[in-house]
C-alpha cells in the first residue's frame, strides 16, 4: 500500500486532535506549550503533504513561517513562563485569573 | 384722525408701562396719576373719533404693521373705528378713567399701588386691542391679554389662597372657552382664507349653513367663556376675591362684555344661522333667570353684584340672539355705566365697613354716606328698569324685541328676571343703608369716602340717569353698520299695557324687598329659620351645587388622575419598560459573565467550541452554496 | 469667509475650546464669555448674509471626504435651520455668560465650546455621514456634563440618557445606510448627500420601513411618547446650564431632523404615518401635561412641559402644510428661549435654596418681585399668550393641522388648557400665599450676572412675539419650497391631495380673485 494524501491528512487530523484535547485538558502551562506545538505541526504536516499533492511550493513555505513563528512564541512563552514561575511558584492554569470578568 | 386712533389705543400702555417701573418700589401717587392722566387722554381721543362717527365720518381702518404672514395666512396689526368699535370705546375709556381716578383713593393704604396702575392700565390696553382689532386673530390677542391682567388682578392680593385660587380658576376656565374660540378662528381661516372682518363676512355670504353653523358655535363658545354663561359661569363669582374697582372695571363693565361684543361684531354671521342665534338667547334668557335666582339669598354684597352682572348678560346675548343686536349693544353700554356705579358704591361701603362683605351685618349705612348711598340707590334703580334711568330703555327694548319677534318664553323669562332683579338689588340696598345699625356690634365707626373718589363716581351716575335718552341719536349712528330693526309693538294699548305692567312689577318687588329688609328685629339669616332649610333655599344658596360639582367631578378627578399617571403610568409602566429592556440587558450581560472567568483552561475551552461552531457554518454554507442548484 | 462662514461657525469653538486648557483657571470664565460672544456674532453675520428671499440652500461648502463611497463633507443652511444655529450660538452664549459657581469651571467651559461645535455641526450638515457624526458627537459633551456636575442620580441618568438616544440613532444609520444603498442601485452611484436623497422616488412600502428608521431615532431625541421617559432623569439630575442646552437645543434636533429628513425624503410615508403620529403628540401634549400637574419638584415641571410642547412641534410638522410647519419652526426657536429662560430660572432659586421642591417654596412673589416678574413672563409665554414668542409657534402650528384634522387638532389644542393648568399651579405654589419658610425671607432677587441672561431671554419673547416677521420670512420660504418639493415627488393620490402645493395655490387663489374682480 502506498502511503497517499490521505494517510497523511489522517495523520495531521490525529494529531490536531491529541493536540487540541491536550489544549483542553492540561492545567500545566508547559504541557500547554507542548499541546499547541502538536496543534502546529499537524497543521504543518497538513501543509507539506497538500503541497506535495499539487505541486505547489507555497504550501511548504507557508509551513517554513509557520515553524518561524512557533518557536518565536515558544521563546516568549517560555520566558512569560519562568517568571510567573518565579513570582508564584507554579505554573498551575487555574492561578492565573487576574482577568476575570 | 389715525393719530387719535392710536392716542386712544397707545396711551394706556404708556401708562402701564409707566406704572410698572415703580413696582418694586414703594407707593408713589405719581404711578396712580399719570396713568390716570394717559387714560383721560385715551377718552377725550376716543371722544374725538365719536364726533368723528357721528358726524358721518368714514370708519377709521389703519394698518399698522404686519404680525403673522405664512403661506396664504396675512394677519396685520390692523385697527378700525367704526359705529360699533367707538361704542366700545367709549365705554371702555370713560369706566376706566373713572375707575383710575377712583382707585387712586381705594387702594390708598395699600402696598402694592404701583402694580395694580400697571396691570389697570394694560387691562384697558388689552380692551382696547380688543374693541378696536380689524380681525379674529387681533380680536384674539386682545381676548388673552384681558384674561392675563383679569388674571394678575383677581389674583392682586395674592398673599390670600382664595384670591390665587380665584385667578387661577378664571385663567384656565376662560382658557378652556379660549380653545373654542380658536378652532372657530381656524375654521374661520380654512374656510374664507382671512381673518380680516370685512373679507370674511363677504365670504361667509357664500358658505354653506352647515360650516357657518360650526363657526357661530365656535365662536359662541369663546364668547360663553369671557362672559361666563352657563356652565362656565362660576369663575365671576369667584372673581370678586379682587379690588372692588377691578370688579367694577373688568368684571361688570368692560371684559365680560367682550363676549357680547363678539356676538355683535359678528352679526353678519349670526344672522345667516337664526337657529345658532335662537340657542344663545335662550341660553341668554336662562342664565339671567339662572343668576338672578343666585342672587337672592346670597349674603355677600359683591357676589350678589357680581351675579346681577352674569343676568343682565344674560339679557344681552338674548337680545344679541334675537337679532336686536343694536339693542345688545345699547344695554350693554348703559349696564356698564350704571353696573360699574354700583360696584364702586359697593368699594365705598367695603372701606367704611373694614372689608366686611355681609349686608347683613350693616344697616342704617345711609346716615353716614348719604352720596354713597344715592348713587348706590340710583344705580339699582336704574338696574332695575325704572323709568326714566338708563336700565328703562334699554331693558325695555330688549323685552319688546322678544315679544315682537313672538318668542314669548323667552319674554316671560326676561320679564320675570325684571322683578327678581329689582327684589334682590333693593333687598342690598335695603340692608346696607335703611333699618337697624347692626355694624354697631362690631365697633365699626363707618366713614364716607374721599370727596374726589366721589366726584370720580359722578360721570357714571350722571350717564346712568341720562343715557337713556341717547336712545335714538345713538340707534341712528350704530345702525348704520348693524340691521336697524326697530321694535314696534304695532298696538298701542298692548304697548301701554306691558310698559307700565312691567314697571309696576318691578315697583311691587322693590317695595315687597323694602319691607321685608328694613323693619326693625328683622332676623338675620342663622340656619334656624324655616325658609332657610327649604330645599330651594339650600340649592340658591349653594349656587345649584355646581362649583361643589366642578371640583368633586372636574379637579379633584384630574388631580387624582395626574397624580396616578405620574406614579403608575409613567414610572411603573413607561419607564418601568425601558428599565426592563436595559435590565433584560445586563441580565444576560451577568449570566455569561462567567465565561470569561479569567481562567485560561476556560477560555480555551471555550475557544474550540467556537471554532468548532464557525467550522460547522462554514462547511453548512460551503454545501448549501454547492447544492444550491439542486435544492432549486 | 463668507464661502466658509459655516466650516468657521462649527469649528471656531472647537477650537477655542482646544486652546481653552491652557488657559489660567482665573481668567477661563471670561475666555469663555469671549468665545460664545464671538460665536454669537459670527452667527448674526450668518443671518445678516442669508438671502432671505432664497428657499434653497447657501452657503454651500464641499469637500470630498470618501468620494468612493459618496461620503462628503457637505453643509449648507436655509430658513429652516438658520434661526435654529443663531439660537444654539445666543444660548451657549448666555449660558457660559450665567454660569455659577462650579467645579472644575474651565472642563465645564471646553465641554459646552465642544458641544457648541457638535450642534451647529447637526443643524449644517447636508451629508448624512457628517449629520450622523456631530448628531452622536453631541450625546458625550452632554453625557460629560450630566455625570460629573449632576444631582445625587447623576450616572444612572446620563447612561440612560446616553445608551437610549444611542440606541435610537443606530437604527436611524442603518436607515441612512440603505437609502444611500438604494441611491447607488438607482443611479449606480453611492451619495450621502441629502440633496440627492432628495430627488429619490422611492415606491411606498420601501418608504413606510425607512420612514420608520429614522423616526425611532428622530423621536427619542424629541423625545416623543413613550420614549420620553429619559428626559425627565436628564433634567432632572443635569445642572442648570445643561438642562439650558438640553431643553433649548439638543431636543430640536429630532424635530428639526423629521422636517430635514423624514417630510422630503418620504412624504407619502409621512401622508400615511400622520395620524398615528397625529395621535401620539396628541398623547404626548394632554399626557405630560398631567404628568407635569402632579410633580412636587418645580424643574420636573418645566422638565414635563418641554415634552409637551415638543407635542405641539410635532403636530405642525405633520401638518404638512406651509402654515403648519413654518409654524413648528417657529415653535422650535420659541421653545428654545422660553424653556432656556425656564431651566435658568428654576437655576436661580435652586442656587439660593438648594431644593427645587415647590412645597419649600411659597410666597416668593413677596420677596423676589424681579424674579416673580420675569417668571411671570416665562410662563405666560409658556403657556402660549398672544405677543409673545409662542404664541405664534402654537398658533401656526394648530391653524396648519387643522388643515388635515378637526377633531385632532382639537385635541391637540386642549394643549393650551393644560398647559395652563399645570404651569399655573406651579406659579401659584412657588409665588403666592405668604412666606410660611423661616429660610425664604431674606432671600436676595435676581442678581446683575442672572438678569444678564434672562432680560436678553424677555426681550426676544415679546419682540418676536409682536414682530416675528424677520424670522418667519425665511422661514415660510424654505417651508414652502419643502411643502412643494414632497407635493411634486409623492406618488399615491391621498399624498397628492393631502400635501397641497403652494404654487398651485398661489396660481388658483390668484386666477379666483382675478375673476372676482
Amino acid at each position: 500500500m502506498e502511503i497517499g494524501l490521505n494517510h497523511y491528512l489522517v495523520l495531521s487530523t490525529i494529531l490536531f486532535a491529541i493536540g487540541l484535547v491536550g489544549v483542553m485538558r492540561r492545567k500545566n502551562l508547559l504541557l500547554l506549550f507542548f499541546a499547541t506545538e502538536i496543534l502546529l505541526n499537524s497543521v504543518n504536516i497538513a501543509f507539506a503533504a497538500i503541497s506535495h499533492y499539487y505541486g505547489d511550493l507555497t504550501g511548504q513555505m507557508f509551513a517554513f513561517f509557520v515553524i518561524a513563528i512557533a518557536a518565536s512564541e515558544v521563546a516568549v512563552g517560555l520566558g512569560l513562563l519562568i517568571v510567573w514561575y518565579k513570582r508564584h511558584g507554579n505554573i498551575d492554569l487555574d492561578t492565573m485569573s487576574t482577568m476575570r470578568g | 384722525m389715525e393719530i387719535y386712533l392710536y392716542l386712544a389705543l397707545f396711551s394706556p400702555l404708556v401708562g402701564s408701562l409707566f406704572a410698572a417701573l415703580f413696582t418694586t418700589k414703594s407707593k408713589t401717587l405719581v404711578a396712580g396719576v399719570v396713568p390716570s392722566l394717559l387714560l383721560f387722554t385715551s377718552f377725550v381721543s376716543s371722544s374725538i373719533l365719536l364726533v368723528h362717527i357721528l358726524n358721518g365720518g368714514a370708519p377709521v381702518h389703519v394698518e399698522m404693521m404686519t404680525w403673522m404672514a405664512t403661506g396664504d395666512l396675512y394677519i396685520p396689526f390692523g385697527f378700525v373705528v367704526d359705529q360699533v368699535s367707538v361704542t366700545m370705546m367709549m365705554v371702555v375709556t370713560i369706566v376706566s378713567t373713572v375707575v383710575h381716578v377712583y382707585s387712586i383713593g381705594y387702594m390708598d393704604h395699600d402696598k402694592s399701588f404701583n402694580r395694580f396702575f400697571a396691570w389697570l392700565s394694560a387691562f384697558v390696553f388689552s380692551m382696547l386691542i380688543l374693541v378696536m382689532s380689524d380681525n379674529y386673530a387681533g380680536l384674539f390677542i386682545g381676548w388673552e391679554g384681558v384674561g392675563l391682567c383679569s388674571w394678575g388682578l383677581i389674583g392682586f392680593w395674592f398673599h390670600k389662597e382664595s384670591a390665587s385660587w380665584a385667578a387661577n380658576e378664571a385663567f384656565i376656565m376662560n382658557r378652556i372657552a379660549d380653545l373654542g374660540m380658536l378652532i372657530g378662528i381656524f375654521l374661520v381661516y380654512w374656510n374664507t382664507g382671512s381673518l380680516q372682518y370685512d373679507h370674511v363676512f363677504e365670504a361667509f355670504k357664500g358658505l354653506d349653513v352647515d360650516t357657518l353653523a360650526l363657526i357661530g358655535i365656535f365662536l359662541f363658545i369663546g364668547a360663553m367663556g369671557k362672559s361666563a354663561q352657563f356652565p362656565l359661569h362660576t369663575w365671576l363669582a369667584d372673581a370678586m376675591e379682587g379690588p372692588t374697582p377691578v370688579s367694577a372695571l373688568i368684571h361688570a363693565a368692560t371684559m365680560v362684555t367682550a363676549g357680547v361684543y363678539l356676538v355683535v361684531r359678528s352679526n353678519e354671521l349670526y344672522s345667516l344661522i337664526p337657529e345658532i342665534g335662537l340657542f344663545i338667547a335662550s341660553l341668554g334668557a336662562f342664565v339671567a333667570i339662572f343668576a338672578a335666582s343666585m342672587a337672592l339669598v346670597n349674603r355677600d354684597m359683591k357676589r350678589i353684584i357680581a351675579y346681577s352682572t352674569l343676568s343682565q348678560l344674560g339679557y344681552m346675548f338674548a337680545a344679541a340672539g334675537l337679532g336686536a343686536y343694536w339693542v345688545a349693544l345699547f344695554h350693554l353700554m348703559a349696564h356698564a355705566f350704571f353696573k360699574a356705579l354700583l360696584f364702586l358704591g359697593a368699594g365705598n361701603v367695603m372701606h367704611a365697613m373694614h372689608d366686611e362683605l355681609d349686608p347683613f351685618k350693616m344697616g342704617g349705612l345711609g346716615k353716614t354716606m348719604k352720596a354713597t348711598m344715592v348713587m348706590m340707590t340710583l344705580a339699582s334703580v336704574a338696574l332695575a328698569g325704572l323709568f326714566p334711568l338708563a336700565g328703562f330703555f334699554s331693558k325695555d327694548a330688549i323685552l319688546e324685541a322678544a315679544f315682537v319677534e313672538h318668542h314669548y318664553v323667552i319674554y316671560s323669562v326676561l320679564l320675570f328676571t325684571a322683578g327678581l332683579t329689582a327684589f334682590y338689588s333693593f333687598r342690598l340696598v335695603a340692608l346696607i343703608f335703611h333699618g337697624e345699625e347692626r355694624y354697631t356690634l362690631f365697633g365699626i365707626h363707618p366713614h364716607e369716602a374721599y370727596k374726589f373718589m366721589l366726584v370720580a363716581m359722578s360721570p357714571l351716575l350722571l350717564l346712568a340717569i341720562i343715557a337713556g335718552s341717547l336712545k335714538m341719536t345713538y340707534f341712528e349712528m350704530v345702525t348704520a353698520i348693524l340691521p336697524d330693526i326697530e321694535y314696534h309693538i304695532h298696538s298701542h294699548v298692548t304697548f301701554w299695557i306691558m310698559t307700565i305692567g312691567t314697571q309696576l312689577f318691578v315697583v311691587i318687588a322693590i317695595l315687597y324687598a323694602y319691607k321685608k329688609y328694613t323693619t326693625i328685629g328683622m332676623n338675620v339669616p342663622d340656619g334656624t329659620s324655616e325658609t332657610e332649610n327649604t330645599f330651594m333655599y339650600k340649592l340658591l344658596k349653594n349656587q345649584y351645587y355646581i362649583p361643589y360639582a366642578y371640583d368633586e367631578y372636574i379637579v379633584k378627578p384630574y388631580t387624582k388622575l395626574s397624580a396616578l399617571f405620574w406614579t403608575e403610568i409613567d414610572q411603573k409602566v413607561v419607564d418601568a419598560t425601558v428599565d426592563g429592556i436595559a435590565g433584560v440587558i445586563y441580565d444576560s450581560g451577568e449570566q455569561t459573565r462567567d465565561m470569561q472567568d479569567g481562567n485560561l483552561s476556560t477560555m480555551l475551552r471555550w475557544m474550540v467550541i467556537g471554532t468548532i461552531a464557525l467550522l460547522i457554518l462554514a462547511v453548512m454554507f460551503g454545501l448549501t452554496a454547492r447544492y444550491a442548484h439542486v435544492l432549486g | 469667509m463668507v464661502d466658509h462662514i459655516l466650516s468657521i461657525l462649527i469649528f471656531f469653538p472647537a477650537l477655542a475650546g482646544m486652546f481653552g486648557f491652557m488657559i489660567n483657571k482665573d481668567s477661563i470664565r471670561a475666555y469663555g464669555v469671549a468665545v460664545g460672544v464671538i460665536e454669537f456674532a459670527l452667527s448674526l453675520l450668518l443671518w445678516f448674509w442669508f438671502d432671505g428671499g432664497v428657499a434653497g440652500m447657501q452657503f454651500m461648502e464641499q469637500i470630498p471626504l470618501l468620494p468612493s463611497f459618496g461620503i462628503n463633507y457637505i453643509l449648507g443652511v436655509d430658513g429652516i435651520s438658520l434661526f435654529i444655529i443663531v439660537l444654539s450660538a445666543f444660548i451657549t452664549m448666555i449660558g457660559i455668560a450665567s454660569l455659577t459657581e462650579t467645579p472644575n469651571v474651565k472642563n465645564m467651559i471646553v465641554t459646552l465650546l465642544f458641544l457648541q461645535m457638535t450642534m451647529v455641526g447637526v443643524f449644517s450638515a447636508l451629508d448624512g455621514i457628517v449629520f450622523y457624526v456631530f448628531w452622536e458627537l453631541s450625546l458625550v459633551p452632554m453625557l460629560y456634563i450630566i455625570g460629573a456636575w449632576g444631582g445625587p442620580l447623576r450616572i444612572y441618568a446620563s447612561i440612560k440618557f446616553f445608551l437610549y438616544t444611542f440606541a435610537g440613532s443606530l437604527v436611524m444609520l442603518v436607515g441612512m445606510l440603505f437609502m444611500a444603498y438604494f441611491y447607488y442601485q438607482a443611479t449606480g452611484e453611492w451619495s450621502f448627500a441629502i440633496l440627492d436623497w432628495y430627488r429619490l422616488i422611492l415606491p411606498e412600502n420601501l418608504q413606510l420601513w425607512l420612514f420608520l428608521a429614522f423616526f425611532l431615532g428622530f423621536a427619542i431625541k424629541v423625545p416623543m411618547f413613550p420614549f420620553h421617559t429619559w428626559l425627565p432623569y436628564a433634567h432632572g439630575q443635569a445642572p442648570t446650564i445643561g438642562s439650558v442646552i438640553l431643553a433649548a437645543i439638543l431636543l430640536k434636533m429630532g424635530t428639526y431632523a423629521f422636517i430635514r429628513f423624514s417630510l422630503p425624503m418620504f412624504p407619502d410615508a409621512s401622508v400615511a404615518l400622520m395620524t398615528p403620529i397625529a395621535i401620539i403628540a396628541i398623547i404626548m401634549i394632554i399626557y405630560t401635561a398631567m404628568v407635569a400637574f402632579a410633580q412636587k419638584d418645580v424643574k420636573q415641571v418645566v422638565a414635563y412641559s418641554s415634552i409637551s410642547h415638543m407635542g405641539v412641534i410635532i403636530i405642525g410638522t405633520f401638518a404638512l402644510n406651509v402654515e403648519g410647519i413654518s409654524g413648528s419652526v417657529f415653535l422650535m426657536i420659541a421653545h428654545g428661549v422660553v424653556s432656556g429662560a425656564l431651566f435658568l430660572l428654576v437655576g436661580v432659586i435652586y442656587d439660593r435654596r438648594h431644593t427645587k421642591l415647590m412645597s419649600e417654596f411659597g410666597g416668593l412673589a413677596h420677596v423676589m418681585p424681579r424674579y416673580a416678574t420675569i417668571f411671570g413672563l416665562m410662563l405666560m409665554a409658556s403657556v402660549g399668550l398672544p405677543l409673545t414668542i409662542n404664541f405664534v409657534g402654537e398658533f401656526l402650528s394648530l391653524l396648519g393641522f387643522y388643515q388635515q384634522s378637526h377633531i385632532l387638532t382639537l385635541l391637540a389644542g386642549t394643549a393650551i388648557i393644560v398647559g395652563a393648568i399645570y404651569m399655573l399651579a406651579a406659579y401659584k405654589k412657588m409665588f403666592f400665599g405668604d412666606v410660611t419658610k423661616e429660610e425664604n425671607k431674606n432671600l436676595p432677587d435676581v442678581n446683575k450676572r442672572e438678569l444678564l441672561a434672562l432680560i436678553p431671554l424677555s426681550i426676544i419673547t415679546i419682540w418676536l412675539g409682536i414682530y416675528p416677521k424677520p424670522v418667519l420670512e425665511p422661514i415660510n420660504k424654505s417651508a414652502e419650497a419643502i411643502v412643494q418639493l414632497m407635493h411634486d415627488k409623492s406618488i399615491t393620490d391621498e399624498a397628492k391631495m393631502r400635501i397641497p402645493s403652494p404654487l398651485n395655490k398661489a396660481q388658483t387663489s390668484q386666477t379666483s380673485s382675478e375673476g372676482a374682480h
